[in-house]
């Protein structure tokens, strides 16, 4: 199992899978290939990092052992090595892969736009999307967090998100089909909903909630304005029919949601208009009459058949009723008041809540007087108070016997009323009505205190003994409650279901006691008209599926998953809407709607604070457009257990949190950037397109700086240690940059050593200084400060001179670190391994991929930072490592595809079948594709064509297949999408019906056509008659091809008996295979033997001991020292080599190897600078390792000790850096001051390069007193040999000059190649300028050549470490397993073959390929190209004057038949 | 709350408005404050240069007493703050201090502004204030002594600081971020070196007057003499924009009870009057 899919992770996928395991790849994201797939070039090449990355994402995305498991994540690894049980969680990606197509639609429609992570944030995405365009696997996956509170508090669940996403957006009358999927009442909810869905809303805990009510009402005002309504599609008439006793929002809703589902709803209200308590019980002021007429009216136009003056009991009879429906819904309300119970109740001047709006409504004035007051604290006591003084009267009091916190009206409502000039009595109850004459004169009222909190948890109201006292009133209202009164039902078959004038149902499902009949709404129990209109809706649910005969509980229960609060830190605060309202002078003397309409670019304003809590607002338009019907929103997380022999982590990195140190301003200051941002903004397919655009003003900066270290080598965030990639990434940043400005920019990058420590890295530098102008600056930084002019970004720095500067930049980029990716923590714990006190795992110099827990390995950043080639070498040195102990089980857990047996058709008439994909609407909406597939059957030998939705899709593959067989096709095309990814796809549909593979030809009309000419789409059409013409021309051509199975030998040649030789060797002898180690001089160990200890204090001389013991003692090894290679002959698993052995008697040895591993090293040189040679105290510091291990007196006495790094290094004869020496003399100067304090140790160097953890290392050798002085190439130390000794002098540019007699000067001398010229010929390696062998590729192949089955590690790749050179060799050993661990090689199909009758033996191919592949063959006398080494690139084809050479499946007569449609055209 | 109240020599005098006013506030907000009995010098300025156990031993007497009245010591002085947190934090991280034994540091030391940007002192505020500042538009300079060193301020945004920015944004102000909020203003080298003072709180004023704020808002009384004298004293120099400076403790008072601000400003080496007249602010 390998988990993390980053460049680390698809590397070890790789080499694991091609040496016989079946491979688990696990990725916490949607898609394969980390961090590298988010940069834009990479150095020392300057290679797009997609291009490169590209392949490797296919490769590993179709091989058939690696199985890819994407947004998973490890939970745990129980048992052993070798038998290892893993847990892993599998989230729901909500998007089904066997289905999609890729074809994007789904994005387009998503009203979500989130923060785009793959850009760096610096645009937006969406909810559903793909990670990258190039992405693998190519599926779309939605980002679901969980359930919005709004949608969650909603009691109809209406899905408040997705519509206020869709008004962000502008798309009003989509945000409208959005509300009626669960609310046939948008005009009325958003004037009268008491919107528990804004309490809910997180934007509360930020400022104040997003105004969701409002919002819901714009978009009817809009859609009103517009005209008539768009009401959702009705189901084909189910012929059932439903009953429905109550026309208010409870009935209407059970009604429409009914009618949906094609069945017959007939509603019957008693009154004269259909609305119920919607229309009697809100005054006109809150819900017009008008706009609760055309909302119904959407009822009607939906087909629901409202009844009015219809009184069940008295009109229709009930028993009638039920014989004529297939069920009935009672929801008649409750539209009785609950009395006062005081003295005095029946006076005249005394009214009920309901009844006295009931009667305002209906136009019939009330005699109320002047002094009115209002008896309870909800909604209707409120209505009633606003509704009393646009009645006229003058003193309004509302008397609530609780206070104002526990009133359950509306806040905004408490207020208007207040401003309308409502006077509020709190905590007060009245006790009796004061009557005289009958009427009310006023009413006595008993203070009230707050005591213990009742079961609602408000506190109870508990009367003040003797605090009567009495206001003069002409009229009381009481609005203290409402009662059902379905006594209408007594006597009726429905009889049962009434209980003391309240209905009895199921408060879940609205069923009663009574089959087929269901009820609810207030009758059942009073609310809000949300709560009503959700048991509407509930109802339909349990109607229908009564009248389906379903389960009518089953999965009834709300029970979703939340989603968590969103973080909120960063959200700027933002005003919520200010809804304009009439003036309160102007609204009391009428009933004018009092909130006023707000305008679109309010709405989108108001719409924009919206969090996105759920990421995903479950709007469900994707699933709406998705013709593939791949989304499916009810997927779930898996738990899965895997068995696994070995586990490789490979998480990857995340950058250091730029803004943790606010003196550079990231965050702050508007054109302060990360690398990463930069990289985003430099790339193709980035946010700006490529284009360099700063973010204040998107002007092209000519100016930019760039600060290294930002997290790294900084103590005080716990980052001492260095980042090793940020030296050479800013590099590339800084020409890239120049090259996107044609040159006119200055880039200065700020820094405290150039750390450019890889192969070619100073070489690149050095580029980037002369060629490019790139300014390295020595500095400290003081100041970064943002210009309010401009926004350009002041940095003060003291320079090395010690002075404080201020200079400009249009943009500024942080070179911020590296550390372990955040999953890292919990990670370790799951699989029980430890990490470092920085994060990273802890592993062993000796086994760099080793973790703590055996049959644990980790590759990449998380062993340590390190750039991508370090990281592609340790990857696969993991999984040698990984292998080696399961070596065994190779092959036995791998499939191989069945093979259908192959249909000779040779003999058989030309049968070409021709299929044109729609591709969804991404061909079908430009390319007419029925009159392409119209066309293409009337070509010669077609005998089947036709259109289709999605080619690929596994239906399409059946029915292919089926079509295939049935009319004897024996050729196909598709005209669809790239076959980049999806000819291997038609291929296998080929093969499976028993066809060569290679008869099938394919026209991308997608990419090539219906994307690029959108505009044109008759030509498109044409277009693409073309290109499936000329794909039918090609299929007429195509041969049938097959490969061969070829044997190889089972066994390596190791060259080079090193530290890199010897740990190769025997990796691959510890997984069983014979290795020959052959070493030129007469021992094992090579420059280990010089060497003393690693930097951290490990013992390497017992380490080579124990090393050489083993490789002696292995009984698959054999050991030819004092021999060298003569020549190789053969090819990629048949090599046979000559060798001449030198120790006693010379003598020629041939061995016979399937693949060959080139170690033969390095050494160091012998300085010719500083005097050496001239004193026996001035020494190279190998030579100083030893002294300090066997000379310790020599150490001890002396007062001066000087190191001079970089001699022979980094100079115009060896412009590279020999890497090692910077930490050589670290570990050598510490040792220096740990055998005696009092010894002056002092250092000059031009940069200090302890790379990575070496930084420890530096810091140590500091804290010690160890003196460290720079100099350059044009300033360098003077070292004179004289009477008194060793006299060293360096200029300072702040100190002046120093000088130094010292009693030991170290020079760290240059690492030089070995002399490797004959190797080089002998198996056609190429090298360096600076004499390394050159690998295939610095980035992904750091230890492959261009020759296949030649593979090198250590010293003769290029300096490195210890570590670094154990890693190597591991890959190294892992490449050739891929290698040897298969049982044949299958070799032809797709090469080149030569015509021995028409070749000249000119030897243009040989010259021309790549892969030195083409020798001429004596007996023939002409060309011979080995299949089995051929690439089939067909370069010599091309080079061929005499055409020779033929690339098989790319022929001349392919060729030239495709191109014969523009001569015809012509 | 209780609080013994530190108040410091500035306090006495160049800094008067700055105690007047952070009294007053604390009695409008329900703080008590309770005088610290017989406090003596923190040490700043000379002290601690020349003797660091005696700069250390100076604060931590005015700890000892503290320490018996309340669990938190206010001060309104940055200089007296970062003397008499740099004490507390010597003796929780290092121990005891030489000859003042008895000092445990159990008192936490608050400069003003993090009392007053309390969330709960903020809100208060909200229900008190009138017309509030009117939008005048404000840059708010820290100083060094109240955000660093961080292991001894606490601060969470050291290089960035925000509290007086969210105390003045509260009660009604333009507060405008700015990047000389933690810049150096000289500090005591006015005594020595006076051309550095100008050159550098003439800078912070530059950059204020280039951010077009109307005045320029701090909390220490160094700060506030060494701007306030760049402003008065040199009208060619960098510094040449007439931008008045306040203590933050000012413009809270006038925005919460103006009439017992207004007699502050008199007092000021520069007038800042005319710039409130023209906001209609007193």
């Amino acid at each position: 199992m390998v988990v993390g899919a980053g460049i680390g992770g698809m590397q070890a996928s790789i080499d694991l899978a091609n040496s016989g395991f079946k491979v688990y790849l696990v990725e916490r994201d949607t898609a394969i290939g980390g961090r590298m797939a988010q940069l834009d070039k990479t150095f020392p090449t300057n290679d797009c990092s997609m291009c490169i990355i590209s392949p490797k994402l296919i490769e590993v995305g179709k091989h058939p052992n690696i199985e890819i498991l994407t947004n998973t994540e490890l939970l745990g690894v129980e048992g052993d090595p070798g038998n290892f049980e893993a847990l892993v969680k599998m989230h729901p990606r909500f998007v089904d892969l066997d289905k999609c197509t890729g074809c994007g639609e789904c994005a387009k429609v998503c009203p979500v736009e989130v923060p785009n992570e793959y850009n760096m944030g610096i645009d937006g995405t969406r909810a559903i999307r793909k990670r990258y365009p190039q992405a693998i696997p190519a599926g779309y996956a939605i980002e679901k967090k969980g359930t919005s509170p709004c949608r969650d508090a909603c009691p109809s669940h209406v899905r408040a998100q997705g519509y206020v996403a869709l008004i962000a957006e502008g798309r009003f009358d989509e945000a409208l089909k959005v509300i009626r999927k669960d609310l046939p009442f948008p005009a009325v909810c958003g004037r009268v909903c008491p919107h528990p869905c804004e309490t809910a809303c997180n934007r509360g805990d930020i400022d104040s909630p997003v105004a969701i009510q409002q919002l819901k009402r714009f978009v009817t005002d809009h859609e009103m304005k517009a005209g008539k309504a768009a009401l959702p599609e009705v189901a084909a008439d189910s012929g059932k029919k439903v009953a429905i006793i109550g026309g208010g929002p409870s009935g209407l809703s059970a009604a429409w949601f009914l009618r949906l589902k094609g069945h017959k709803a007939v509603v019957y209200e008693s009154s004269s208009k259909a609305g119920g308590m919607l229309r009697y019980g809100i005054p006109d002021y809150r819900l017009p009459q008008d706009v609760l007429d055309k909302e119904i009216q959407t009822f009607t136009d939906l087909g629901v058949e409202i009844n009015c003056n219809s009184k069940v009991g008295t009109d229709i009879q009930v028993d009638q009723l039920k014989k004529d429906f297939d069920a009935i819904y009672v929801a008649c309300g409750a539209q009785k008041d609950r009395a006062l119970n005081v003295e005095g109740q029946d006076a005249e001047g005394v009214f009920s809540g309901i009844k006295f709006l009931w009667e305002i409504s209906e136009g019939r004035k009330q005699n109320i007087g002047e002094k009115v007051a209002v008896i309870g604290g909800g909604n209707t006591a409120i209505d009633a108070v606003r509704t009393a003084v646009r009645e006229g009267a003058k003193e309004v009091t509302l008397i609530y016997r609780r206070t104002v916190n526990e009133m359950p009206a509306d806040e905004m409502e408490i207020h208007d009323a207040e401003a309308e000039g409502v006077k509020y009595v709190f905590l007060a109850a009245p006790t009796k009505v004061l009557v005289e004459d009958g009427k009310v004169k006023g009413l006595e009222v008993i203070k009230m205190e707050l005591g213990e909190a009742d079961k609602s948890g408000r506190r109870r109201p508990v009367p003040i003994e003797g605090s009567e006292y009495t206001i003069e009133l002409d009229s009381v209202i009481a609005a203290i409650g409402q009662v059902s009164d379905a006594s209408f039902l007594d006597g009726t078959v429905l009889a049962p279901i009434v209980k003391r004038g309240w209905i009895e149902c199921d408060s879940l499902s609205c069923e009663t006691s009574i089959d087929g009949v269901f009820a609810g709404g207030d009758a059942f129990k009073p609310g809000i008209a949300i709560e009503a209109i959700a048991q509407g809706k509930e109802t339909a649910v349990s109607i229908d599926r009564y009248l389906n005969g379903l389960d009518i509980k089953e999965g009834r229960e709300w029970n979703p998953h939340l989603a968590p609060k969103p973080k909120t830190a960063l959200v700027k605060k933002a005003e919520r809407l200010k809804v304009p309202e009439l003036d309160v002078s102007e609204r009391i003397k009428n009933y004018q709607e009092v909130a006023l309409e707000i305008t679109a670019e309010q709405a989108i304003a108001e719409a924009k604070r919206c969090l996105n809590c759920g990421t995903c607002s479950e709007c469900e338009l994707c699933a709406e457009v998705c013709q593939a019907n791949a989304i499916d929103y009810s997927m779930v997380e898996v738990d899965r257990q895997l068995e696994v022999g070995s586990v490789i982590l490979a998480p990857g990195f995340d950058q250091f949190e730029a803004e943790e140190l606010g003196e550079y301003g990231y965050g702050r200051w508007d054109n302060v950037v990360t690398s990463l941002d930069f990289e985003r903004m430099l790339s193709a397919t980035g946010p700006t397109k490529g284009h360099m655009l700063r973010p204040s003003d998107s002007k092209e900066p000519k100016k930019i700086g760039w600060i290294q270290c930002i997290g790294s080598r900084d103590k005080r965030k716990d980052r001492n240690y260095c980042s090793a990639v940020c030296c050479m990434f800013a590099t590339k940043e800084a020409v890239i940059a120049t090259d996107h400005a044609g040159g006119e920019i200055e880039t200065t990058i700020f820094m405290m050593d150039l750390r450019a420590t890889g192969k070619g890295f100073d070489e690149y530098c050095n580029r980037a200084k002369d060629k490019y102008g790139v300014r390295y600056v020595r500095s400290m930084i003081s100041r970064v400060d943002q210009l309010p002019e401009n926004k350009d970004v002041e940095v003060a720095y003291v320079n090395e001179e010690g002075k404080l500067i201020s200079e400009s930049f249009d943009m500024l980029v942080l070179s911020t670190g590296l550390k372990p990716a955040k999953s890292v923590a919990e990670l370790s714990k799951r699989v029980g391994i430890e990490l470092d006190s920085f994060g990273f795992a802890k592993t062993d110099p000796f086994r760099p991929m080793a973790t703590s827990r055996p049959g644990v390995f980790v590759c990449g950043v998380l062993q340590g930072p390190k750039d991508i080639p370090e990281t592609v070498a340790q990857a696969s040195g993991a999984a040698a490592f990984a292998t080696e102990s399961i070596a065994s089980a190779r092959g036995t857990k791998i499939s191989t595809p069945d093979i259908t047996e192959e249909r000779d058709i040779s003999e058989e008439d030309m049968r070409i079948g021709v299929w044109v994909c729609n591709c969804g609407i991404n061909i079908g909406s430009v390319v007419n594709v029925p009159e392409v597939a119209e066309y293409a059957s009337d070509k010669a030998n077609v005998v089947h064509s036709e259109g289709v939705l999605f080619a690929c899709s596994q239906d399409n593959q059946d029915l292919m297949k089926k079509t295939i067989k049935e009319k004897g096709i024996n050729r196909m095309v598709v005209a669809s999408c790239t076959p980049r990814t999806h000819e291997p796809l038609f291929q296998d549909t080929l093969q499976d019906c028993g066809i060569n593979k290679y008869l099938f030809s394919m026209a991308n009309i997608r990419e090539h056509c219906s994307w690029v000419h959108q505009q044109e789409p008759e030509k498109a059409t044409e277009k693409a008659k073309f290109m499936v013409d000329m794909a039918i021309r090609n299929s007429r051509e195509l041969q049938a091809l097959h490969t061969a199975p070829q044997s190889l030998v089972h066994s390596a040649m190791v060259l080079g008996g090193g530290l890199a030789g010897m740990t190769a060797a025997l990796q691959l002898a510890n997984q069983g295979f014979t290795t020959c180690i052959v070493e030129k001089t007469e021992h094992l160990g090579g420059n280990l033997r010089k060497l003393r200890a690693t930097h951290d204090g490990r013992d390497l001389r017992a380490y080579l001991k124990e090393l050489i013991e083993k490789v002696e003692a292995h009984d698959k090894i054999d050991i030819l020292c004092s021999t060298k290679l003569l020549k190789t002959d053969g090819f990629l698993g048949n090599f046979e080599s000559t060798l001449e052995q030198t120790n006693g008697i010379k003598k020629r040895i041939k061995i016979e190897h399937g693949v060959t591993i080139v170690a033969t090293g390095a050494k160091e040189t012998t300085p010719t600078t500083f005097c050496y040679g001239e004193s026996d105290d001035i020494v190279t510091q190998l030579t100083l390792d030893g002294i300090i291990a066997d000379d310790e007196t020599r150490i001890v006495t002396a007062k001066e000790v000087v190191m001079i790094q970089c001699v022979g290094s980094r100079n115009e004869e060896r412009p590279y850096c020999s890497k090692v020496c910077c930490s050589q003399a670290l570990k050598n100067a510490l040792a220096i001051k740990e055998l005696n304090p009092d010894t002056n140790v002092t250092i000059l160097y031009r940069d200090m390069r302890s790379y990575g953890m070496k930084e420890s290392l530096y810091e140590k050798a500091r804290s010690m007193g160890v003196m460290f002085m720079r100099y350059d190439l044009d300033n360098l130390p003077q070292v004179e040999v004289g009477e008194e000794g060793v006299i060293v002098k360096h200029d300072l540019p702040r100190l002046g000059t120093v000088k130094i007699k010292t009693d030991l000067l170290a020079l760290a001398a240059a690492i030089e190649t070995n002399e490797n010229q004959d190797i080089s010929e002998i198996l056609k390696i190429p090298k360096t300028n600076d004499g390394f062998f050159l690998e295939v590729h610095t980035k992904l192949g750091p230890v492959d050549f261009a020759t296949d089955g030649v593979y090198m590690c250590g010293l003769a790749h290029g300096p490195k470490p210890v570590e670094e050179t154990i890693s190597q060799a591991a890959a190294a050993a892992a490449r050739a397993l891929t290698v040897l661990a298969q049982d044949m090689l299958m070799v032809g199909g797709q090469v080149s073959v030569v015509d021995t009758d028409k070749c000249a033996a000119c030897l243009c191919c040989v010259r021309a390929c790549p892969y030195n592949v083409p020798i001429i063959s004596e007996e023939e006398g002409a060309a011979y190209i080995n299949p089995a080494e051929c690439r089939g690139c067909g370069v010599c084809a091309s080079e061929c004057p005499a055409k020779a050479i033929q690339l098989q499946h790319f022929t001349n007569n392919q060729i030239g038949s495709m191109l014969d449609i523009l001569r015809e055209e012509a | 709350m209780k609080l013994s109240y530190y108040p410091g020599c500035s306090a006495h005098g160049t800094g008067r408005e700055l105690d007047e006013s952070t009294r007053e506030l604390c009695n409008i907000l329900d703080v008590e404050l309770v005088d610290i009995e017989d406090w003596n010098c923190c040490g700043a300025s000379s002290a601690h240069t020349v003797d660091h156990d005696l700069g250390l031993a100076l604060a931590a007497r005015n700890l000892a007493i503290a320490e018996k009245t309340a669990d938190k010591v206010l001060t309104p002085c940055s200089a007296c703050f970062a003397r008499l947190a740099s004490a507390r934090h010597h003796i929780l991280s290092e121990g005891q201090i030489k000859g003042v034994e008895e000092a445990t540091g159990s008192a936490e030391v608050s400069h003003i502004l993090s009392l007053f940007s309390q969330p709960e002192l903020l809100e208060k505020m909200a229900e008190k204030i009138g017309e509030g500042l009117k939008g005048l538009k404000l840059v708010c300079y820290y100083g060094c002594l109240t955000s660093r060193p961080p292991e001894v301020t606490e601060a969470l945004h050291p290089e960035n600081p925000v509290e007086m920015d969210n105390i003045l944004s509260a009660l009604g102000a333009d507060v405008m971020d700015w990047p000389y909020k933690t810049q150096c203003c000289g500090g005591s080298l006015t005594m020595t070196k006076d051309t550095v003072v100008e050159k550098l709180s003439g800078g912070i004023l530059d950059m204020a007057s280039r951010h077009g704020a109307e005045a320029v808002v701090t909390g220490c009384p160094m700060c506030f003499m060494n701007l306030e004298r760049q402003w008065k004293g040199n009208t060619e120099g960098v510094g040449k924009m007439p931008i008045p400076v306040f203590y933050f403790t000012e413009l809270m008072l006038l925005a919460l009870k103006p009439e017992m601000a207004k007699g502050y400003f008199k007092r000021h080496l520069s007038d800042p009057s005319s710039i409130l007249v023209s906001r209609d602010l007193t």
